[in-house]
């Protein structure tokens, strides 16, 4: 999708700054920060973050990477994810996680499973997956889906406006064979890296 | 010793300059601009405003600078730090001294309606040298804008706007900034990255548009330098301004042909 989000991790860092109190003796304190371009939506946008949409994004994040990061492995600790998008086209959130399940493999930080995500929607009797802006605009039922691909296990599942409880699994169903295939994207993009990147070393 | 810096690059050499314009379809204008791994994306929208009162002929062009904690770990969310705004600064100084744009030629209905062209500069990735990424992409997103027709209807006074009617901006000059960096007084090197700059004793960014002509030096401080070293950055500043013109036409014609 159109949506485009830039992405950043800044490693593992010993908890020091901010707040001696929240940090977790036995795990590592995921924090995430989701902020939009001013020129990334139709109209300009004035608060890139602070609001209370952007807010509630950075909690949603927040909660799918603390799920997906085997967070035990590095206790007294702090990761950073800082997401940036440039284009909203619909499907912000799940542009977010998936650029952002990139740069945890980038970062070289452990993690279950890769986290993939998708919208889905059901206009007219169908389900449509991957919502673009006008789509969601529409104001149809909306799923967000965050997926731990290989084990089926679901990190995120968020609904809003009103579905008749026969056209959840057919929604839901639609949105995991999304993220299945971007999951296929993801792994391809990684091991291709990879191998750039060894062969370079190599050298 | 060896005159070279590591990866064998040469004191006045740049780094592999990349421009893509137009990426952003929410924006009226969009430029991403890469220096090596220096990463800059400049986001333009166009907005209607009343022209200021002292000068009821002219629209405004605002940039705003933003080095975000993505960029870097030496940069903390929160509100913009000193470099950011001492960054927005220099890009205003640049608009104003080389009179980019008319002012006048953003204004729609004298006294009652102009346009605001809000320039939005975004850091994705800091490798130093981010004045020249920045007013680079500038330039390049200002090049991409596009506005439509506005025609103020006689009867209701409101502004009506015709998108079908695109004009781009009429760009008078172009202003390419060359930064340096300054070792001891002696040492000058071309394009510094983070880390050069970082140990660097002081630096100097020096803006051209395509006459020849200065637009701004820029030498906050730092240890000093003679003239012939002044001159010196010029000339450069010359050769580098013809390399990033060429660069940046061969992108938009390329644009212009989808």
């Amino acid at each position: 999708p159109p949506s485009q989000a830039a992405l950043s991790q800044h490693g593992l860092s010993l908890q020091m700054r901010g707040s001696r109190s929240k940090t977790l003796h036995d795990r590592a304190l995921v924090n995430c920060q989701y902020s939009m371009a001013t020129f990334s939506t139709g109209e300009r946008k004035r608060r890139p973050h602070g609001d209370r949409k952007s807010n509630e994004m950075t909690q949603h994040l927040k909660q799918t990477f603390e799920a997906a990061i085997l967070t035990q492995l590095y206790p007294r600790s702090q990761i950073d994810i800082y997401v940036q998008i440039l284009q909203a086209d619909g499907g912000n959130y799940c542009a977010c996680v998936n650029a952002a399940t990139l740069a945890v493999i980038d970062a070289g930080i452990p993690m279950r499973d890769y986290v993939c995500a998708s919208s889905a929607g059901f206009i007219e009797d169908t389900p449509l997956a991957d919502l673009n802006y006008v789509e969601e605009a529409a104001g149809g039922p909306q799923v967000a889906l965050a997926l731990l691909p290989k084990s089926d296990q679901i990190a995120l599942l968020e609904m809003n406006s009103r579905l008749h409880e026969d056209h959840l699994e057919s929604v839901i169903e639609a949105a995991s064979k999304a993220c299945k295939d971007v999951y296929a994207v993801l792994d391809q993009v990684v091991r291709e890296h990879l191998q750039e990147v060894t062969t370079l070393l190599g050298e | 010793k060896e005159n070279c810096r590591p990866y064998g690059r040469e004191l006045g050499e740049f780094r592999t300059t990349t421009v893509n314009i137009g990426s952003i379809a929410t924006a009226d204008g969009s430029a991403l601009v890469k220096l090596g791994n220096t990463t800059v994306i400049c986001g333009v929208k166009a907005e209607f405003a009343a022209p200021p009162a002292d000068a009821t002929n002219k629209g405004y062009i605002v940039p705003n600078v933003d080095l975000p904690a993505l960029c870097s770990a030496r940069f903390r969310s929160g509100p913009p730090g000193e470099e950011a705004q001492a960054a927005s600064q220099f890009i205003a100084d640049v608009i104003e001294n080389s009179q980019i744009i008319m002012k006048e030629e953003l204004c729609i209905a004298n006294g009652k309606l102009a346009w605001v062209l809000y320039c939005d500069l975004i850091c994705l990735d800091y490798d130093g040298n981010i004045l020249d990424a920045f007013t680079c992409a500038f330039l390049a997103a200002l090049k991409n804008v596009q506005l439509p027709k506005v025609t103020i209807n006689e009867e209701t006074g409101l502004a009506e706007v015709n998108f079908k009617e695109k004009t781009p901006l009429n760009i008078r000059k172009h202003p390419i900034a060359t930064s340096f960096a300054i070792f001891d007084d002696t040492l000058l090197i071309v394009d510094p990255t983070a880390e050069e700059e970082d140990l660097a004793t002081g630096s100097i960014t020096v803006v051209m548009d395509e006459d020849g002509r200065l637009c701004s030096v820029h030498k906050p401080g730092g240890s000093g330098l003679t003239g012939a070293k002044l001159q010196d950055c010029i000339t450069r500043a010359v050769t580098r301004h013809k390399e990033v013109k060429k660069l940046m036409d061969t992108t938009t014609e390329s644009v212009k042909l989808k």
